[in-house]
C-alpha cells in the first residue's frame, strides 16, 4: 500500500525588492516559469498571474489606476486586489498570489 | 501560450521603453472635455448652416457638411470602446452609447466585435471588421456608397432585436453576452421608434434634416476613411505591415479624434487619442505611414485594383 503523495507545503519566495517596483504602477516579474504582475496599489502591494484570463495578453503592459488593472489588448478590467472581474470581455477572475513585504522585499507564498 | 500584443512586440524590439509607454498611457478627463466643447461648437456651426439653408438648394451641401461631423461620432465611439477618452470609465460608456445611437452602431456589440478586430487584425476569416480589398473599381465604388454598410449594420441590429445571433456574430460574441446585445439592439430600436413617434406627433422634420439625411449623405466619407486604415495592406499578422497611418491636417485630426494615427493605435490601444501624435514620433520608421494621407491611400488602393501595383491580398505570406 502506498501513501498518496503529500501535498507540497507552500513557502514564501523572495520576488522583487520594493525599491525596484514601478512606483504606483504594475511591474512584470518572473519566478521560474511563472510570469507575475506586482501591483504597487493605493491599498498596498498585491501579486497576480500576469496573463489576462480572456486573451492571455500581459497585464503588466496595461493601464493600472491604483486599484484596477485594465488589459492592454481588449480593455477587460480586473480588481488588482482581489482578482475579481469588473468589466467584459474578461469573464474569469484573475489568479492572485498571496503576497507580503518583508525587509523591503516583496514575497509570494507559492 | 505566449500571446504577444503589439505593445509587447514594440517593447521587445526596443522601439519604446516601458517608462515612455506608461507616460503615453496616462489618462485625463480634461483633453476630451476640451475636445468635446470644440466639437459642440463645430456641430452648432454646421447645424446652423442646415437651418439657414432650409428651403433652398444650398440645403444639400450644408447637410453634407453637417453630415461629415455627424458620421464622425463614430470616431469618438471607437475611442470610448477602448476606455481611453476619459479617465472616468463610466463617461466612456456614456459617450460611447450616445455616439452609438447617433451612428446606429450599438456600443456593447461594437466593443466585442472590435476586440476581435484588434486580436486578428486584417486576417481573413478571423477579423470581423475586415474590409476586403475590392476585386474591381466598381466594387470599390459600391462599398463607398455605404449601401452594403447600412444593409449589414441595420440588418444586423434588426436581426439581434428579433433575438437571433448570426453565425458570424457567434464567433466573437460569447454566449453570456447574447442577451446583452439582443437587449441593446431592442433598446436602440426603441429609441429610434420614440424619435419617429415624437417627430410625427409634433410634425417636426428636424431628425430628418439634421441627422438622418446628413448621415446618409456623408456616410460615404466615413466609408472612404475607414478603407484607408487597412484596405490594400497585406493580410498578415505583423502590425508593422497590416495597418496604415495617414498623415492629414489638423481639422481632420480633430474630427477623427487622431484616428488617422491608426497604426500607432493598433500598436498600443491603451494610449489615449490625445497622446497618439507623440506615439507617432516614437514609432517613426517602425509602422507604415502614408505621407500622402487619405488621398494617397486611395491612390494606392486604386493602383492595386487596376493592376498597376500588385494586390496586397495576394502577397506571399498573406494569411487566410
Amino acid at each position: 500500500m502506498t501513501d498518496a503523495p503529500a501535498r507540497r507545503q507552500k513557502v514564501w519566495h523572495d520576488l522583487v525588492a520594493v525599491a525596484d517596483l514601478e512606483k504606483g504602477d504594475v511591474t512584470p516579474v518572473s519566478l521560474g516559469a511563472r510570469e507575475l504582475a506586482v501591483y504597487d496599489g493605493l491599498d498596498g502591494i498585491t501579486v497576480s498571474h500576469a496573463r489576462c484570463t480572456h486573451g492571455a495578453a500581459n497585464l503588466c503592459d496595461g493601464y493600472f489606476d491604483g486599484r484596477r488593472i485594465e488589459c492592454p489588448l481588449h480593455q477587460g478590467l480586473f480588481d488588482a486586489r482581489t482578482g475579481a472581474v469588473l468589466a467584459a470581455p474578461a469573464r474569469l477572475p484573475l489568479r492572485m498570489i498571496e503576497a507580503r513585504v518583508e525587509r523591503g522585499m516583496v514575497q509570494v507564498l507559492i | 501560450m505566449e500571446v504577444k500584443t503589439p505593445i509587447t512586440q514594440a517593447l521587445q524590439d526596443g522601439v519604446l521603453s516601458r517608462q515612455e509607454l506608461k507616460a503615453l498611457m496616462r489618462r485625463s478627463d480634461l483633453p476630451a472635455l476640451r475636445h468635446l466643447a470644440g466639437w459642440l461648437v463645430l456641430l452648432g456651426v454646421t447645424g446652423f448652416l442646415v437651418h439657414a439653408t432650409l428651403g433652398s438648394i444650398w440645403l444639400w451641401p450644408a447637410m453634407f457638411l453637417h453630415g461629415i461631423v455627424v458620421v464622425h461620432h463614430f470616431s469618438l465611439q471607437h475611442e470610448c470602446c477602448h476606455y481611453t477618452v476619459f479617465r472616468t470609465r463610466w463617461l466612456n460608456d456614456l459617450f460611447g452609447t450616445l455616439c452609438g445611437l447617433i451612428v446606429a452602431i450599438p456600443h456593447q456589440y461594437f466593443r466585442y466585435e472590435h476586440c476581435d478586430h484588434h486580436t486578428h487584425t486584417q486576417l481573413k476569416g478571423h477579423d470581423p471588421e475586415l474590409i476586403e480589398l475590392p476585386m474591381s473599381v466598381w466594387k470599390y465604388l459600391w462599398y463607398i456608397t455605404a449601401i452594403p454598410y447600412w444593409r449589414s449594420n441595420l440588418g444586423g441590429m434588426i436581426t439581434r432585436a428579433f433575438g437571433r445571433i448570426s453565425d458570424a456574430d457567434k464567433v466573437f460574441l460569447p454566449k453570456e453576452t447574447w442577451q446583452t446585445v439582443i437587449g441593446e439592439a431592442r433598446a436602440y430600436l426603441a429609441v429610434y421608434a420614440a424619435i419617429l413617434a415624437l417627430s410625427v406627433a409634433t410634425g417636426s422634420a428636424a431628425a430628418l434634416w439634421y441627422w438622418i439625411v446628413p448621415s446618409l449623405l456623408a456616410q460615404p466619407v466615413m466609408r472612404a476613411i475607414r478603407m484607408t486604415e487597412h484596405v490594400g495592406r497585406p493580410n498578415v499578422a505583423d502590425m508593422r505591415e497590416n495597418t496604415r497611418t495617414n498623415m492629414t491636417n489638423g481639422l481632420v485630426r480633430f474630427l477623427c479624434w487622431n484616428m488617422n494615427y491608426h497604426a500607432e493605435h493598433h500598436y498600443a490601444a491603451s494610449v489615449p487619442y490625445h497622446a497618439l501624435p507623440r506615439l507617432h514620433e516614437k514609432l517613426k520608421g517602425y509602422v507604415h505611414v502614408e505621407a500622402g494621407g487619405y488621398i494617397g491611400a486611395h491612390r494606392e488602393i486604386l493602383r492595386q485594383l487596376t493592376g498597376r501595383q500588385p494586390r496586397a491580398d495576394l502577397r506571399s505570406g498573406a494569411a487566410e
